[in-house]
């Protein structure tokens, strides 16, 4: 459909506005960012991060109190949404309740003028494309929630927009449909190959359909970058911990050799790649090591941290333990484990932590 | 355009109404007012008017109460809670007075019950008694409708929680039900303290002369002694405690006291919410009140078919045939009247709403504020106003029908506003902002998406302006004229010379009249497109 997709491109776009009790509050901080043309990207984050006011900017429902917006080549700042050329997708749907399915997708292009034999003709087609046809003369609250998340998003798109915005589509449907849906949306998306950007608090889903993902945080971007980037090596506390599970632990630095950088930690030394400023010898630093990676054996075994485990947890793919180590407290997942495997709560174990799985944090959050 | 509207018709009235009240010589005095308080009769109209609102708004709350627990904790079987709404509503689409003519036949001199079961000679049905209870069976369903959402949302979840912590029916009533009833008691309390407040044609007929009441008192002060002045001070007296009550249960909805409970409001609990004695009483006394109700109702009925009620009860139409002779001209001004400020006042209350819900602008509170005036006040006020801003140039309407549409249009438009606020906080945003993203410009997207959405408010909006253009009388009394006359203000007159037969007969045709627009508007709204969660507020409380 869109055969020449556009970039989008935020220059220092801020929303501000005048709270009675704070004064003045941004809930979008001079955040900029390049959607690649085609690209599916995602602005994920907590609630009341900035992501969804920033996706309304995009849309043009809400004026950026600085900077500009572009579209491909086109700077859209001071235009109206309604000549933007957006498809936009609602949580709620936003169906108009006083029109049936047919005419809900049509209105787009009626709005356009297309004469009656097309409007049917690619009403008909994309309505099959989203798998409802026959539903044509339904009134929109005769059908499910994931039916009309389908005929939100075939409105959305058939009046083939430059761009499409989701504002978190699946947060109203049910756990398997929400999955089923997701990839209905990332399928769609790569055929029409319509820059796309969308905005979620569920990281499972942004992981799963994006290209890129944005982690925002009170109005500014934390990082950017693919799943596995942010996955394995976060740029803060806040990332690490959005992004999965994370064990935190308080290392000291021992030696720096170039790129590399020795830590010790409850008595064993570990050599991790350092980040571009990396802290000092003899300074503390924190490091994270996801719950997965770290290996649980016997307490004799050589090598191994000493640890006592507080609690198990069986759940069936996986087992899940939390262990004290020193002060600290870390989790541990074991997967696919063999089910001899057994630490119960008490016990004396080893814990490894395999070097290689250590990734320093440039920067601690609080 | 509407601002100045509202000006005009709002804010202009009340303004020459306190100059009028507190200028003398053109110089502020508080002269008039002390001189008023001074006069013995009309320090006990104020008395009066006060004991009367207090004691409507105790029975009738009990009595809404009675019946909201009844229809919502009973397990009554859905023909029967049916058969309630039906008795309530009668009394809500009325004229106001009907009530009072049927109190009239049944326990005036030569009344159903007073002389011809009981044969009492020489009654008196004037006073406060039959004042009360008319008023209390007039607008206790205002109390009904108010409280019966409350103790709808109190149940299942919470009583069945109290059960199983072992507390006793009556002890779950005690502690659980009845106080977290309390904002919804006090809020129906209120609502009847003001109704009774601004109610001019039951004690115009049953109060009588020993029992004079503020807007009474005030109607006699202008017709009978063409003192404007004197009027406009009685009226500013009946204001004082209108507008208190009117903040005082603004400040309750709006501060949120009302929702007590939170989450969902469970289902209808299993368990029986009364005992089986307890629920046979309830239904025994709810019955009771239901059927004096369609007893007084059915009475007029009779009597406007009967040659003279009370004396000669051979069947007759003369009745009918002098309202549709005689009487022609008031029913064919009210109806003109009713039907242009039908469109007017739907289209009114629309236009208002969107701009309150939806304007970005200053003073949109102040909008709506002004907008509810004309309704919060009582009718007798409003009249008086109107009377005083309009009879003098610059400014001159009275006589003419444009100064009653207008009356009606500010007076009862309110009904459509607050139904189109409704709607649209009930429509999310994210419709209309669908449609831009669609491509729509604002007026497509207000053509095309808000207008429809909005349509069973219009609907709702006009239909109670027509209903209360055919049955007000408490401020278009001070208004009609040789050539504007209305059917309310010819019953009122017919009930004065004591000819009760055409009194009845009027009083069958307005109620008629208005049932069958009332269905009309309810067919026409059932059939409008869109989702049954878009219903009405069917606002037809209010006098």
């Amino acid at each position: 459909m869109a055969a020449n997709p556009v970039s989008i491109r935020l220059v220092g776009i801020s929303a501000r506005f005048d709270h009675r009790v704070k004064g003045e509050v941004a809930a979008v901080d001079d955040v900029s960012l390049e959607v690649a043309p085609g690209e599916l990207l995602t602005l994920l984050g907590p609630s009341g991060c900035g992501k969804t006011t920033t996706l309304r900017m995009i849309a043009g429902f809400q004026r950026p109190s600085a900077g500009r917006i572009l579209i491909g080549d086109h700077d859209v700042t001071e235009v109206l949404s309604n000549d933007r050329n957006i498809g936009f997708v609602f949580q709620n749907y936003a169906l108009f309740p006083h029109l049936g399915i047919f005419e809900n997708v049509a209105y787009g292009l009626r709005v356009r003028r297309m004469d009656e034999a097309a409007i049917r003709r690619v009403v008909g087609d994309v309505l099959e494309l989203v798998g409802l046809k026959g539903y044509e003369r339904q009134m929109p609250h005769q059908l499910s929630g994931g039916e009309q998340q389908r005929v939100a998003l075939a409105r959305a798109i058939v009046i083939k927009p430059r761009v499409l915005l989701f504002d978190e589509p699946l947060s109203n449907l049910d756990a398997k449909l929400r999955v089923q849906m997701r990839g209905e949306i990332q399928r769609l998306q790569r055929d029409v190959g319509i820059t796309t950007v969308y905005v979620t608090h569920d990281q499972e889903e942004a992981m799963a359909i994006s290209d890129r993902i944005a982690v925002m945080s009170k109005g500014v971007i934390a990082q950017l970058g693919r799943a596995e980037d942010l996955y394995s090596r976060p740029a803060s506390e806040f990332v690490a911990r959005f992004i999965g599970r994370a064990n935190l632990l308080r290392t000291t630095v021992l030696a720096r050799d170039g790129a590399r950088l020795t830590l010790g930690m409850a008595g064993q030394r570990y050599v991790v790649d350092a980040p571009e400023s990396g802290p000092p010898v003899g300074a503390v630093a924190h490091a994270v090591i996801r719950p997965e990676t770290i290996l649980i054996g016997p307490a004799d075994a050589v090598g191994a941290i000493p640890g006592r485990v507080v609690t198990r947890t069986y759940l069936g793919e996986k087992t899940e333990y939390t262990v004290t180590v020193g002060a600290d407290t870390l989790q541990i997942v074991r997967i696919g484990a063999a089910e001899t495997e057994r630490f119960e709560p008490g016990a004396a174990v080893g814990i490894r932590l395999p070097a290689g799985r250590l990734h320093l944090l440039p920067e601690v959050g609080t | 355009m509407l601002w100045s509207l509202l000006a005009l018709f709002v804010v202009y009235p009340l303004s020459a109404m306190f100059g009028q009240a507190f200028l003398v010589d053109g110089r502020p005095s508080l002269g008039p007012l002390l001189s008023a308080l001074g006069q013995p009769n009309h320090r006990a109209a104020l008395a009066n008017s006060l004991v009367l609102g207090t004691l409507v708004g105790i029975v009738g709350t009990t009595i809404g109460f009675l019946f909201a627990f009844t229809a919502t904790r009973c397990n009554l079987p859905d023909r029967w809670v049916r058969l309630l709404d039906a008795a309530t509503l009668l009394p809500l689409i009325s004229p106001p007075f009907t009530t009072s003519i049927a109190f009239v036949f049944s326990f005036g001199p030569r009344g159903l019950i007073t002389y011809e079961l009981l044969g009492i000679k020489g009654t008196n049905v004037y006073g406060l008694a039959s004042t009360l209870a008319a008023e209390v069976l007039t607008y206790f369903p205002i109390a009904y409708l108010a409280l019966r959402p409350v103790l709808a949302a109190i149940g299942g979840n919470i009583e069945e929680m109290a059960f199983s912590l072992g507390s006793s029916r009556w002890r779950v009533f005690r502690t659980v039900t009845l106080p977290l009833a309390v904002p919804g008691l006090a809020n129906a309390f209120l609502l009847l303290f003001a109704a009774s407040l601004a109610d001019f044609a039951t004690p115009l007929i049953l109060a009588g002369s020993r029992f004079p009441v503020l807007p009474t008192e005030a109607y006699l002060q202008i017709t009978g002694l063409f003192d404007l002045k004197g009027g406009a001070v009685l009226s500013f007296l009946l204001l004082v405690p209108a507008a208190i009550v009117f903040l005082l249960q603004r400040h309750w909805v709006g501060r949120g006291h009302f929702v007590t409970v939170t989450g969902k409001a469970g289902p209808q609990s299993a368990l029986d919410g009364v005992s089986r004695g307890a629920r046979c009483l309830l239904v025994a006394l709810c019955a009771t009140v239901a059927l004096s109700i369609l007893y007084l109702y059915a009475l007029l009925l009779y009597a406007s078919v009967v040659v003279a009620f009370g004396a000669n009860h051979a069947l007759t139409l003369k009745h009918y045939v002098v309202i549709f002779t005689e009487g022609w001209k008031a029913i064919k001004d009210t109806l003109i009247i009713a039907f242009l400020g039908m469109p007017v006042g739907g289209l009114f209350g629309v236009l208002v709403g969107y701009l309150v819900a939806r304007g970005e602008f200053r003073g949109r509170q102040a909008m709506e504020l002004v907008s509810m005036a004309n309704y919060a006040l009582p009718g007798t006020i409003v009249g008086i106003a109107y009377l005083i801003a309009f009879n003098d140039p610059p400014i001159a309407l009275t006589g003419g029908a444009l100064i009653i549409v207008a009356c009606y249009v500010f007076r009862y438009s309110p009904t459509g506003v607050r139904t189109t606020v409704a709607l649209l906080k009930q429509i999310d945003r994210g419709i209309e902002e669908a449609s831009r993203s669609l491509g729509a410009g604002s007026f497509t997207t207000f053509r095309r998406v808000t207008l429809p959405l909005v349509l069973p408010a219009f609907f709702a909006g006009l239909g109670v302006v027509f209903i209360r253009s055919m049955t007000a009388i408490s401020a278009t009394i001070f208004l009609v004229s040789i050539d504007w006359i209305l059917i309310t203000v010819r019953i009122l007159e017919n009930m004065t010379e004591l000819s009760l037969g055409p009194a009845a007969a009027f009083s069958v045709f307005v109620i008629a009249v208005v049932m069958l627009v009332t269905t009309a508007i309810g067919a026409l709204l059932r059939r409008l497109p869109g989702p049954p969660g878009i219903a009405t507020v069917a606002g037809y409380g209010g006098g």
